[in-house]
């Protein structure tokens, strides 16, 4: 067995036992700040004035939210300026998540009182709500049970070096287990996706991955930029990175070696166990949300930090219901943030550790964090709003 | 005053990473299987920058991790800094596409 968790309905497997309340909004947020043991999103992206197409994105996120193994039960109410839209009614988003076998109740002002009305019934139900999580019980559960996302950022040359592969390391040793793995950022593949595509179980899927870089590129020759006034960013070159290119070959290393059984959406979740690669956005206030939705029940920021200065408390990124945990192998970022940093990994680089010792023991940290010991961020109650990662022009 | 420390990624990297504050006309040591290869910093090579193993002529390719990272733009002298002032990016290069979108 290796770590404690909350089993659901379904068998999937909770590091954190939340009542959740969406979308997003004054009804959701007055109940949360009424009711400890409570989360909700704050994020702009509602769907108003939105395409089909990027509508279905937030009804995935607020449907993939509901399913998360780490929302005990869910209250969905039918106040956002989204929800006139069918892809968005509270119904449906409530039916979807039902079908987790978990308790889901809908507000209604129009039905309970208008807004005051709606938030009084609702601070009612999530009291109750969380009263009866509270008395489930952590169980042992074996390492499939975990759900990783991952994401790299303010990236240096530690990242390539020590960083990513400790990442890799975990990756490999929770998809050998029979858990699920996500990485992504597909710009940040760029000059790094042939051994990407090489490592999908089937070629079609290899295309595909392919495919979603060459739409990316094309993209950036479009804007006629030397696309390195964007991305690396500037704090990628203080950091050291020259180029796109080795920015993404040392960004693949936290994918680990094992193969990829498929290529996602943004907020997709993976048909079954296993790595994955996601076709999504760097942006550290969309990516993590985005893993949240697709299961993962614990999300990773591998940061390089040569580029930051002055930063010395790392504040989580929006992950809504995910344990966020911060992992560096730049000794300079951890001596200036140290106690925002789950986990190091400069020990590689300074020869005091294997890569297998550092990443064991990054695996220990994990698990103890999935069994509830807190990640660094959840000491901190600060909270950026999420921003969805949606592709189409607004009307 | 004892070596610094610079490491390769692969065999074929014609760049090694800094991993001390390196000075110039310090000599560096890079770890190769079991040996060192040790040259002189012509430079000073700031922590996690990447000093050049071999003197790079001009459009040569730079190599770390085994795998292209980009085009010498001007020659690169052996012991010398390698950044965005001599390295050349050779993907998602818009400025570059010939009549570009703007």
């Amino acid at each position: 067995m290796s770590f404690l968790g909350y089993v659901r309905p379904d068998g999937s497997v909770g590091t954190r036992n939340y009542v959740l309340v969406i979308p997003q909004g004054i009804i959701a947020k007055s109940i949360c700040d009424f009711v400890p043991g409570t989360r909700t999103l704050i994020t702009a992206d509602h769907g108003s004035g939105r395409t089909k197409n990027d509508r279905e994105t937030i009804a995935r996120i607020l449907i993939g939210l509901g399913k998360n193994p780490n929302a005990a039960s869910v209250i969905v109410h039918a106040a956002s300026p989204g929800v006139g839209y069918p892809e968005l009614y509270a119904e449906r988003l409530a039916d979807e998540i039902r079908q987790s076998g978990k308790r889901v109740e809908l507000l209604d002002p129009g039905k309970d009182g208008g807004t005051y009305g709606a938030i009084v019934k609702g601070i009612r139900l999530a009291r109750q709500m969380v009263y009866e999580a509270s008395t489930l019980r952590r169980e042992p559960v074996g390492d499939e049970h975990l759900s990783l996302g991952v994401k790299c950022g303010y990236s240096d040359t530690t990242s390539g070096i020590a960083g990513n592969p400790a990442v890799g390391y975990l990756f490999d040793k929770i998809v050998s287990a029979g858990g699920t793995a996500m990485f992504g950022e597909t710009t940040e593949i760029i000059g790094a996706e042939q051994a990407v595509a090489r490592r999908a179980v089937t070629p079609e899927i290899g295309r595909a991955i392919l495919d979603a870089v060459a739409r990316r590129e094309a993209l950036a020759m479009a804007t006629g930029l030397d696309i390195r006034t964007v991305n690396p960013v500037p704090a990628n070159i203080k950091g050291g990175l020259s180029s796109l290119e080795e920015k993404s070959l040392g960004a693949v290393h936290k994918a680990g070696t094992a193969p990829i059984q498929g290529m996602l959406r943004y907020a997709e979740r993976p048909p079954k166990p296993g790595l994955y690669f996601v076709d999504n956005w760097m942006g550290s206030l969309s990516i993590f949300g985005g893993y949240a939705a697709a299961g993962a029940n614990l999300v990773l920021f591998q940061l390089g930090g040569g580029g930051l200065s002055g930063r010395t408390l790392l504040e989580s990124c929006p992950s809504v219901l995910a344990p966020f945990l911060w992992a560096t192998a730049n000794p300079k970022t951890y001596a200036a943030a140290t106690d925002s940093v789950d986990f190091y990994s400069g020990t590689v680089i300074e020869g005091t550790e294997s890569p297998e010792e550092a990443g064991e023991r990054f695996y220990r940290i994990v698990t103890d964090i999935a069994s509830g010991t807190v990640a660094r961020s959840e000491t901190v109650a600060y909270t950026e709003p999420l921003e969805m990662y949606l592709q189409e022009p607004r009307f | 005053m004892p070596a610094k420390r610079a490491l390769i990624m692969h065999p074929d990297d014609n760049v090694a990473t800094a991993v001390e504050e390196i000075a110039s006309g310090e000599e560096v040591r890079i770890p190769v299987g079991t040996s060192f290869r040790t040259l002189a910093a012509a430079e000073a090579i700031p922590f996690g920058f990447k000093i050049a193993l071999a003197d790079i002529p001009r459009e040569a390719v730079i190599v770390k991790y085994g795998e292209t990272i980009g085009k010498a733009g001007v020659p690169i002298a052996k012991g010398t800094l390698v950044h965005i002032h001599n390295l050349e990016g050779t993907r998602a290069r818009g400025d570059l596409e010939k009549g570009g979108a703007r």
